[in-house]
Parts: C-alpha cells; sequence; structure tokens
C-alpha cells in the first residue's frame, strides 16, 4: 500500500514538474498569460479543444505555436476564410497511379491530421466548413468517401476568433461551440507587459523552444486525471453551479438573478463534464490528490462562458457571461 | 497505512460526535430560552392555575413541550457532517482533504490516490484536534436564557402579579379583596379604638393571606369568610347601655358626639389644673352642654339638677366608652354585611363593587343613564354614560388623616392632624374638635416648657376664651365646620 501512495506521489510530482517546465518554457516568448496557457494544457491533458477570443496581436497563434513546440507535437494551421472548402481540412481523394500504373484514389490527408491544430479566426469560414470541424472534434476522426481516418492522439482543436470585425463572419452554430471544452479570452496586456514583448521580439530572434513533454507523457497524463478523486460534496457543488446558470423555467435553481434575468439557456451536461475534469486536472497540476472548491470555482468561466445563451435583453444591456458566472459564483454556497 | 486510516477515521468520528453534540446543547438552550419566554408571557396565567405550587413547573412543562419539536425538526442530518468536515477543512486550510477522506472512508476505497488524500489529510489532522479547534460557543439564546431564569424566578418567588387589563386596581381574587377590605377596617379600628373591629380586621388579614398562599380559588374561601360572618355575628358586641339613644343616631353624630365627649375631658382636666380658674362644676356643665350632641345627651340625664366634677368626669368616660362600643358595634355589624354580601352575591363585578360600598357604610352611586339627584355636581354623571367606579375622584375613607399646615417662620414648628369626616367633594371636621386638639397641644406646649413664661398666661387665656366665645356661638348654630 505504502508503494501505491508513493507512486502516486510520485506520479503527481512528475506532472506538477511538467506543468512548471512548460510553463517556464512557454513564457521565455509568450509575456503574460500564465492563466491562459494553463488552461490550454488543461484542456490539453483533458482531450478538450478550445476557443481562443482576442483582438487581433495578442499573440494567439504564436501561443499555439509554441504549444506544438514545447510538446514536441505535430503542429497544423488553418486560416479560416470565407472560400475554404470542408476538404481543404479534412484531406480528399485524389486519383493517382499505383506503382503498376492502374489509377487508384489515394487520400491526402489535411492540415486536420495533427496533434494540435490551429484554427485560425474560425468564424470567417463558412458554417459548412466549420462544421467540418465537427467530428473531428468530437469523435477525433473524419470520414472521407466513406472511409473512416483516425486522428492523432493527443489531438486538440485551438480556434480563434476576432471579437470585432463581425462583418463577413459566421457566427460559430451553438452546437459547434458546445463541443469547444474551454472558452479563453486574451485580455490586452499591462504596460510592463507590452514593454517585455517590446523587448523580447525587437532586440533578438525568438528563442528556440526545447521540448518539455511528449505525446506518451500527455495520454498518460489524461489517465492520472480521471483517477482523482472527487468529494460527493465538491461534485454537487460544481452541479448546483451548473444548475445555477439556468432560469427557474428549464429547470434552474434561480440562485443567480442575473442568470434568471439574462440567461436563454443555461449550461449544457457537456459543461459540467469540461467543469469537473478541468477542476480535476487542475488539482493534479497543484499536487493535490483531490479536487477542492477552489478548483471548481477558478474553472468555471473557461469551462461555463460559452456555454450560456444569453437574451436579447442582456446584448442591450452589455452583460456578458463572465458577470453572470462571477453572481453564481458569489450565489451558490458551498455547502448547503 | 492501515493503522492510520483508523486514526483518522477515529479523528474525523469524533469531530462529528463533538459537532452533534454543540448542536444538541445549542438546541436545548434554546428550548430554554423560550420556554422561559413563554413562562414569563404565562405570569398573568398563574391564576388560573389549580393548585399554587404548580406555577414553578411550567418552565419544565414547556421544555417537555418544546424539546422534542425542536430536536426532532433540528436533527442532525448527513448535510451537518459535510458542514463540519467542511468548516474541518476551511480552518486547517485541507482544500477538501478531509471531506474527501471521509468519504472514501465512508466508501473504503484503497486505490493510490484514494490513500494519498487519507495520508495527507491524516498528516494534518491531529488527534483531539476537533475540541480544541472548535471549542463551545454558546449562542445568544444561552447567554440570555440565565438572566430570563433570574427574572422569571424572582417574580415567582416575590409573587408579582401580573393581570390582563389595564388600569384595574381591583384585586384579581376575593381574597385579595378581602386583604385589602381587612387592611382598611384595621386602620379605621386603630384610628377609633375600635377593639372588636381591630380583632375582627386582624382575623380577615389573616384569613385573606391563607386564601392567596393557597390559590384555592374563590369558592372554597366564601365558605370561610362565611364561617367568619357567623361568628361575627355570634360574638357581636351588644348594643349599648343607652342604645335606646345610640340606636336613631347616625354614625356621624356618634362620632361627632365622641369628640365632643373628648373636648369635654379636656376642657374639665384643663379647668382643674388651672390654678385659680374661675368656674365651678356647673359652670363647666354649662360650657360642655354648649357642645350639640353632648348637650343632647346631658339634657335627659340632668332634669335641671347641677353635677360635681367628679360626677361630670364620670359621667362623660361611661358616655365615651359607650359610644365607643356602639361605634364598634357598627363596624363589626358593617363588616359582617360586607363579607355576607360577598359570599352570597359576590359573583360579578357589579355584585362585589355592591358589597364594597355596603362594607363602608355607602350607597352605590347612579350609574347607566340615571341621573345623580343629590350628587349631579360630580365629574362622570352625566346620563347615558356608564361611570366606571374605579374612575370616580377619590374619596376619603372615614376617618382619614387630614393634615393643616400653616406658614412656616423661624424657629420650632409643629404640626397638627385632624381627622376629616369625609363627605363628597370635601370632608370637614367640627371646629370644636380643631380648638380642643390646639388646645391640647398648647397644654402639652406649656408643660414641656417650650413657650416663655411670661406668654404663658395669655395661651390660656386665648384658649379659655376660645371656649367661652363656642358658648355664645352655640345659640346661633350647632356647628361651624372648618373645611379643608
Amino acid at each position: 500500500m505504502m508503494e501505491a501512495v508513493a507512486q502516486v506521489e510520485e506520479r503527481m510530482d512528475s506532472a506538477r514538474r511538467s506543468f512548471e517546465a512548460l510553463k517556464a518554457e512557454m513564457a521565455r516568448v509568450i509575456v503574460g498569460h500564465g492563466e491562459l496557457i494553463e488552461q490550454v494544457f488543461i484542456a490539453l491533458v483533458c482531450g478538450g479543444h478550445c476557443l481562443l477570443e482576442g483582438v487581433p496581436g495578442l499573440g494567439k497563434t504564436l501561443m499555439v505555436r509554441s504549444f506544438g513546440e514545447v510538446l514536441s507535437l505535430s503542429f497544423s494551421r488553418i486560416q479560416f476564410t470565407p472560400d475554404l472548402m470542408p476538404a481543404d481540412i479534412t484531406g480528399t481523394n485524389v486519383l493517382t497511379d499505383d506503382p503498376s500504373g492502374r489509377k487508384i484514389f489515394d487520400f491526402q490527408r489535411g492540415p486536420v491530421f495533427a496533434h494540435i491544430v490551429l484554427a485560425d479566426e474560425i468564424n470567417r469560414a463558412t458554417p459548412k466548413t466549420q462544421s467540418a470541424l465537427l467530428e473531428a472534434m468530437q469523435e477525433q476522426s473524419v470520414t472521407v468517401g466513406g472511409k473512416l481516418h483516425r486522428l492523432e492522439n493527443p489531438f486538440i482543436v485551438l480556434a480563434t476568433q476576432n471579437p470585432i470585425e463581425m462583418e463577413g463572419t459566421y457566427p460559430l452554430p451553438e452546437a459547434q461551440v458546445d463541443r469547444f471544452f474551454f472558452k479563453l479570452v486574451l485580455h490586452y496586456p499591462s504596460r510592463e507587459e507590452l514593454g517585455r514583448i517590446a523587448d523580447l521580439t525587437t532586440a533578438a530572434p525568438l528563442a528556440e523552444l526545447r521540448e518539455v513533454l511528449d505525446a506518451a507523457a500527455i495520454l498518460l497524463m489524461r489517465q492520472w486525471v480521471r483517477e482523482v478523486p472527487l468529494a460527493e460534496v465538491v461534485k454537487d457543488y460544481a452541479v448546483r453551479l451548473v444548475l445555477a446558470t439556468h432560469g427557474r423555467q428549464q429547470g434552474g435553481t434561480g440562485a443567480a438573478p442575473l442568470a434568471e434575468k439574462y440567461v436563454l439557456y443555461g449550461s449544457s451536461p457537456r459543461g459540467l463534464q469540461s467543469l469537473i475534469l478541468a477542476a480535476k486536472a487542475r488539482a493534479l497540476f497543484a499536487g493535490r490528490p483531490n479536487v477542492a472548491f477552489d478548483d471548481i470555482r477558478a474553472m468555471l468561466p473557461p469551462s461555463l462562458r460559452h456555454r450560456l445563451i444569453l437574451n436579447l435583453e442582456a446584448d442591450a444591456e452589455g452583460v456578458g457571461t463572465d458577470k453572470i458566472l462571477a453572481q453564481v459564483l458569489e450565489q451558490v454556497p458551498e455547502v448547503p | 497505512m492501515d493503522f492510520d486510516t483508523r486514526v483518522l477515521h477515529r479523528e474525523l468520528a469524533e469531530l462529528l460526535r463533538w459537532e452533534r453534540r454543540k448542536r444538541r446543547e445549542q438546541i436545548l438552550s434554546e428550548v430554554l430560552f423560550y420556554a422561559l419566554l413563554a413562562a414569563l408571557v404565562a405570569l398573568p396565567l398563574h391564576g388560573w392555575l389549580p393548585a399554587h405550587v404548580l406555577r414553578w413547573f411550567i418552565p419544565a412543562l414547556f421544555i417537555a413541550a418544546l424539546a422534542p419539536v425542536f430536536l426532532i425538526r433540528r436533527r442532525w442530518q448527513p448535510l451537518h457532517s459535510l458542514r463540519a468536515l467542511a468548516r474541518l477543512d476551511k480552518t486547517l486550510r485541507l482544500e477538501e482533504r478531509a471531506i474527501t477522506a471521509w468519504e472514501l472512508l465512508e466508501r473504503k476505497e484503497t486505490g493510490g490516490t484514494a490513500l494519498l488524500v487519507l495520508k495527507q489529510a491524516s498528516e494534518k489532522i491531529h488527534p483531539g484536534a476537533a475540541r480544541a479547534l472548535f471549542p463551545r460557543s454558546g449562542n445568544w439564546q444561552a447567554y440570555v436564557a440565565l438572566p430570563l431564569f433570574v427574572l422569571w424566578f424572582a417574580m415567582v418567588w416575590f409573587d408579582v402579579e401580573l393581570r390582563f387589563g389595564r388600569g384595574l386596581p381591583a384585586p384579581a381574587t376575593l381574597a385579595h379583596q378581602i386583604r385589602e377590605f381587612s387592611r382598611e377596617l384595621q386602620e379605621k379600628a386603630k384610628s377609633d379604638g375600635l377593639r372588636e373591629s381591630l380583632r375582627w380586621g386582624r382575623e380577615l388579614e389573616k384569613a385573606a393571606q391563607k386564601g392567596i398562599e393557597a390559590q384555592s380559588g374563590d369558592e372554597p374561601f366564601k365558605r370561610e369568610l362565611a364561617g367568619i360572618a357567623k361568628k361575627m355575628e355570634t360574638a357581636r358586641l351588644p348594643a349599648a347601655d343607652r342604645h335606646q339613644g345610640f340606636r336613631a343616631e347616625t354614625e356621624q353624630n356618634l362620632k361627632d358626639l365622641k369628640a365632643e365627649v373628648e373636648a369635654a375631658r379636656d376642657l374639665l382636666n384643663f379647668s382643674e389644673g388651672a390654678k385659680g380658674a374661675q368656674g365651678s362644676g356647673q359652670k363647666w356643665l354649662e360650657r360642655l352642654a354648649a357642645l350639640p350632641q353632648l348637650k343632647k345627651q346631658f339634657d335627659p340625664q340632668l332634669q335641671g339638677r347641677s353635677l360635681g366634677e367628679n360626677e361630670l368626669r364620670s359621667y362623660l368616660d361611661k358616655l365615651n366608652d359607650q359610644v365607643t362600643r356602639e361605634l364598634d358595634r357598627r363596624t363589626v355589624l358593617d363588616a359582617q354585611q360586607f363579607l355576607e354580601q360577598l359570599t352570597k352575591q359576590g359573583k360579578g363585578e357589579k355584585g362585589e363593587t355592591e358589597a364594597r360600598l355596603a362594607g363602608r357604610g355607602e350607597q352605590q352611586r347612579p350609574t347607566d343613564g340615571e341621573k345623580a339627584k343629590t350628587k349631579g355636581h360630580l365629574p362622570g354623571d352625566e346620563p347615558g354614560r356608564r361611570e366606571d367606579v374605579f374612575a370616580a375622584p377619590p374619596q376619603l375613607p372615614a376617618a382619614a388623616a387630614t393634615q393643616l399646615k400653616g406658614l412656616l417662620a423661624e424657629g420650632a414648628s409643629s404640626g397638627m392632624a385632624f381627622k376629616g369626616k369625609p363627605s363628597p367633594g370635601k370632608s370637614e371636621i367640627s371646629q370644636d374638635e380643631v380648638v380642643a386638639t390646639y388646645r391640647r397641644q398648647a397644654e402639652a406646649e406649656l408643660e414641656a416648657e417650650q413657650v416663655p413664661e411670661s406668654l404663658k398666661d395669655i395661651i390660656k387665656h386665648y384658649f379659655l376664651s376660645l371656649g367661652m366665645g363656642e358658648e355664645k356661638k352655640s345659640t346661633m348654630s350647632d356647628q361651624q365646620p372648618v373645611e379643608r
């Protein structure tokens, strides 16, 4: 028994050290966004996808590319444009000659066949093209010409979208948004961070990043995350938080008045799954063998902010999901 | 490791036991608080208790009624265990290790991660931590309960009587009424020197006190009162020797007569003490005869003959004794009638009020719509208005002390108490009585040598002249009242 405990302690220590190393390495090229890096890594370890939202120039693409380098994972980038076709993402069958000279269809893999896929400005492509990602994100496979093709494991889609310049964009359908594990919002850097960005990018060439983690280690971590125990009362807290995002008419608790007033549809059960899994991963990287209320609280906004569908009144009054979730956190007690 | 989990389980279980115990104590302190509060509120209802001693058990009764309700409604539930463990986590900054460990122990999980949680929790939770971390903290009800208990105990111990309704000076029970009546009776008897009345007054008070303490209700007490009334009737004084003359006299006339007899005796004493004072016994007799009530008694007795001083003194003593006995007899009779009325028709406020008035020798005043014919000037007698007998202006009881005050000048001063005879709106006292009293005091002052030697004769002559002046006046009017 002592050995089992020592083993768990060792792997937890290993996970924590890997995480610290990843953050340190990323900090060499990314200034600030520490919390964001942590959340992307959590999503990766949990097998989820992230939707990154931020104005241009905040380093979204750089961050995703750096992830690929640090994690020793294959990386591909798809620039979404209105004329992008589904086949441009998934790949297509092309007619070629086999060695014997016969004509055959050969599947040319699209950019989705990578560990880390950056779907840049995802909302600029048509819904048809956006939906090409749906199967890949959910099933981790693509079907072309009636043939199923498995994607790499681990597989993570990091999509970015620009909250401004809505002209000529196609907002993501709710079903697709719900498939993102996290929605992360990049904020403008502070004065100090801006200074450091200037130093890093204008003085010398960008540093070469060291690989700190490989695919196998990530898959192992993915297994460890699921083993982190979760107390019933903590789970119940997560459930009550999710229910508080619903209005009473949708079977919610009505604990948060803002949710009652502005939310048209609250979080889906997928939101609860994300929340709990992310909380477990956070506990693991904190070197803690159990989930704490604090983990749930920290993971609530990225897990649920894109899953609340607000009404027109909220839009008119400028009430965002973050504000509603803040109130939910405030109103729902840890232990009833 | 096994050992650690057992220790941890024991510690967590101990924490929960401790919290349950504290909760029970808190609930019981709340029960005690509400029971005492209810007991205080129920103080005015003590009158309805069948036995006096039961009032001590009222809080216990409330506790017995409330405790099961509180204990069941606020019984310990699994949620309370979770709260206690969450509190432990917060206090020790365990980041939910304790609460998770408790669940893992309950589920008997033996996985590596589960064991690590148990290990980390047991490292931080030390034996006996529960009591040290979460000592008893009394709720506000517990702090208020003690003063509340003291208040309730004091109120019951000192028999503080709270009753429903406001402005009701009348006692709640018959025993209280009788106690009040007996005290008035004793006061009157003491002031008039009525021995039998004083004796009955004391007996009544004893009986009333017993009735109050026994809390046995009005009916048994009425039976006791009836017994006392019977005894009064049996032991009632026979009418005075001169009852034929006194029977016709009103109580007021008798009181006047008594005052005049006292004044006459004083005059007689004064004439004896004054050397060289003029006048023989016959002459003094003439003066005494000037007192109207006394004259009425003297005339048939003298029948034109004169009396010597000793004979006169003896006659006055005898007369005084007879008047006092008659007054005593009448007072006892009044009291007896009062008791009889109470025992017969003492049900209801009106009946009791009538009985009270009968006991005081008074007539009930007109009430609903009945216009007062003789006392119409008094407030509250307008037709159609029911007058509350207790709201009427206070009437002085017979022989209540009246204080006459003069202007104070430099030097020693002295006061004098007069007992006025009450009548509606005023009390009065005869001039003769006032003069006699003043004269007595003057004599006392003279004897005590508090008056300068040169003024002593002047003072004597002054009071003697007042006495002579009274003789002259008596031909014009029988009595000159001094009104207050």
